[in-house]
């Protein structure tokens, strides 16, 4: 009887260890909570093919404990780390386009390995780069030394190896004053399009060494949900 | 049962206690021990089939059979310590009802000079065996040859890159030629990553500030995986990417398709960063 009631105690233990990490990977405390549906535009032809039409809009923060419109950019969020919001995770269809428009309110600097100043995996292959005066520039690269940061994505293992996402966003030398963000209005529009991998989930972060520590890849860069989270593709 | 007659009945159960063979402890540990050896060895020879990947190169084929053969060499030896210890665990297990009554102790092996001098020998013979087929491998795989291509990989946090030296092509998705000799040089941007296209029989680490040289020669068509293999941080799981082995006139096609400004026949070793070089032979 004893026996049994141990290896039923460790089993329990061990599943309830489990269960805590997997729950932890999607639920942290300090994360942003949620997940954007994009919103639907309808259809758009691309090489010929139909596809549905979706589109997302999200921003990057200097100051990940400020508040947009009142909603906390990271509940809890370090007062000296950037990063994205207000929702880390986003939901896509399988296969369709997206239109994604990231507004960027954060300084920068050079990046690490300058093969992430380049545009990978958009339609077309470029994005378009919008200053915060209204001049706009249609681009496959950006200055490697002038980057705030990034945002690159690739699936799972198993699920499309194939897919892979990589968007560089400028420097923005305009920094909102203050902890909070509300008044973040000068910032670099940064849009592209790209056709979504099949169904799964994929992982997004910025490659922007943008922490500390290590190669600048600790602290910000080492927690999740500032400059990472997930996309889920149904 | 009595302390001494506890004792008296462990020494009548060793290997050299006066019962015939297969009724004392040595001889039902030699049973278990033959059986778990034979497991052992079956697994070592076929689970490599099924475990590893399929294999791209000849250095591939070389740690393929590495593996099964010190997998068979081990085999015997863990068993004997499963077999002891699994007999110990039934047979020699504490029956006293008192709890607070320690087990006895079993008769002292010390000074047992047979057993000593067969414990060693067998030991240093298998080290040494061990250590020459690992240096032979190993030493296959330093070995330079004309016309090498160089590829220049670069781990970051959490991606692979790889940079053709001459042709201007840096991509994320390696393509090799077949039947040409390649020679990866290796380094990250920030923490350490295991560079691990397991097809190829490679796998090294990938040091910030040090270019780590391994060499290969992909025989076989095909697609791989390559995947990091040291833990680097929050999207470790994700440091994959597609690789493949093609005809010559399939690469060079790759290349003019991803930017290339002239052929592949890069030989030099034209070492992108900066950093001090660890060749792996040094």
């Amino acid at each position: 009887m004893g026996v049994i009631l141990t290896f039923v105690v460790a089993f329990v233990a061990i599943a309830g260890v489990a269960a805590y990490f997997v729950t932890e990977t999607y639920t942290s405390p300090n994360a942003p909570s949620g997940i954007e549906v994009a919103k639907s535009l309808g259809t758009a032809v691309v090489n010929g093919q139909t596809l549905p039409h979706v589109a997302l809009q999200f921003q990057t923060y200097p100051d990940a404990s400020g508040t947009v419109n009142g909603k906390a950019i990271h509940p809890g969020g370090n007062p000296s780390w950037p990063a994205y919001g207000l929702v880390n995770q986003f939901q896509v269809p399988a296969h369709a386009l997206v239109t994604v428009t990231v507004q960027q309110y954060d300084s920068g600097g050079s990046l690490n390995n300058p093969w992430f100043a380049n545009v990978h995996g958009t339609v077309g292959g470029t994005a378009v780069f919008t200053t915060p005066s209204g001049k706009t520039t249609v681009a496959n690269h950006w200055d490697p030394d002038n980057i705030g940061h990034t945002f690159t994505m690739r699936s799972a293992p198993g699920v499309d190896s194939n897919f892979f996402l990589n968007v560089p966003l400028p420097t923005n030398e305009n920094l909102p004053t203050g902890s909070s963000n509300d008044d973040a209005g000068q910032h670099y529009t940064v849009t592209f399009s790209f056709i979504s991998g099949s169904k799964g989930v994929y992982a997004w972060n910025c490659e922007f060494p943008c922490g500390s520590m290590v190669a600048s890849f600790g602290g910000v860069m080492g927690a999740y949900g500032y400059m990472s989270g997930f996309v889920h593709v149904v | 049962m009595s302390f001494e007659e506890q004792v008296d009945d462990i020494e009548a159960n060793t290997l050299l206690g006066g019962q015939p063979f297969f009724s004392r402890a040595g001889g039902k540990i030699f049973i278990i021990w033959l059986v778990f050896t034979v497991v052992g060895v079956l697994i070592g020879a076929y689970a490599p089939h099924h475990l590893l990947p399929g294999l791209l190169s000849s250095e591939g084929g070389d740690v393929w059979a590495t593996v099964v053969v010190f997998t068979v060499l081990a085999a015997p030896v863990a068993a004997f310590v499963y077999a002891v210890g699994f007999y110990s665990l039934i047979a020699w297990r504490h029956r006293s009802d008192d709890p607070d009554v320690p087990p006895p102790d079993g008769a002292p092996q010390r000074g047992n000079g047979p057993v000593t001098v067969l414990w060693l020998s067998i030991s240093t013979f298998l080290v040494v065996v061990l250590l020459f087929w690992g240096i032979t491998v190993w030493s296959a795989q330093q070995t330079t040859h004309p016309n090498t291509l160089q590829v220049n990989v670069t781990g970051q946090q959490w991606v692979w890159t790889y940079s053709y030296p001459g042709t201007g092509v840096e991509t994320r998705t390696l393509e090799l030629p077949l039947n040409r000799p390649v020679q990866f040089n290796i380094t990250s941007v920030d923490v350490t990553h295991g560079f691990w296209p397991a097809a190829l029989g490679v796998q090294v680490d990938a040091n910030p500030g040090e270019v780590t040289v391994i060499r290969t020669t992909p025989n076989k068509l095909g697609s791989f995986i390559v995947q990091c293999s040291q833990l680097c941080g929050l999207y470790h799981a994700f440091m994959n990417n597609q690789a493949a082995v093609v005809t010559s006139q399939q690469f060079d096609s790759w290349l003019q398709t991803h930017g290339a400004t002239s052929s592949a026949a890069n030989t030099d070793a034209d070492i992108s960063s900066g950093a001090s070089t660890t060749a792996m032979n040094k």
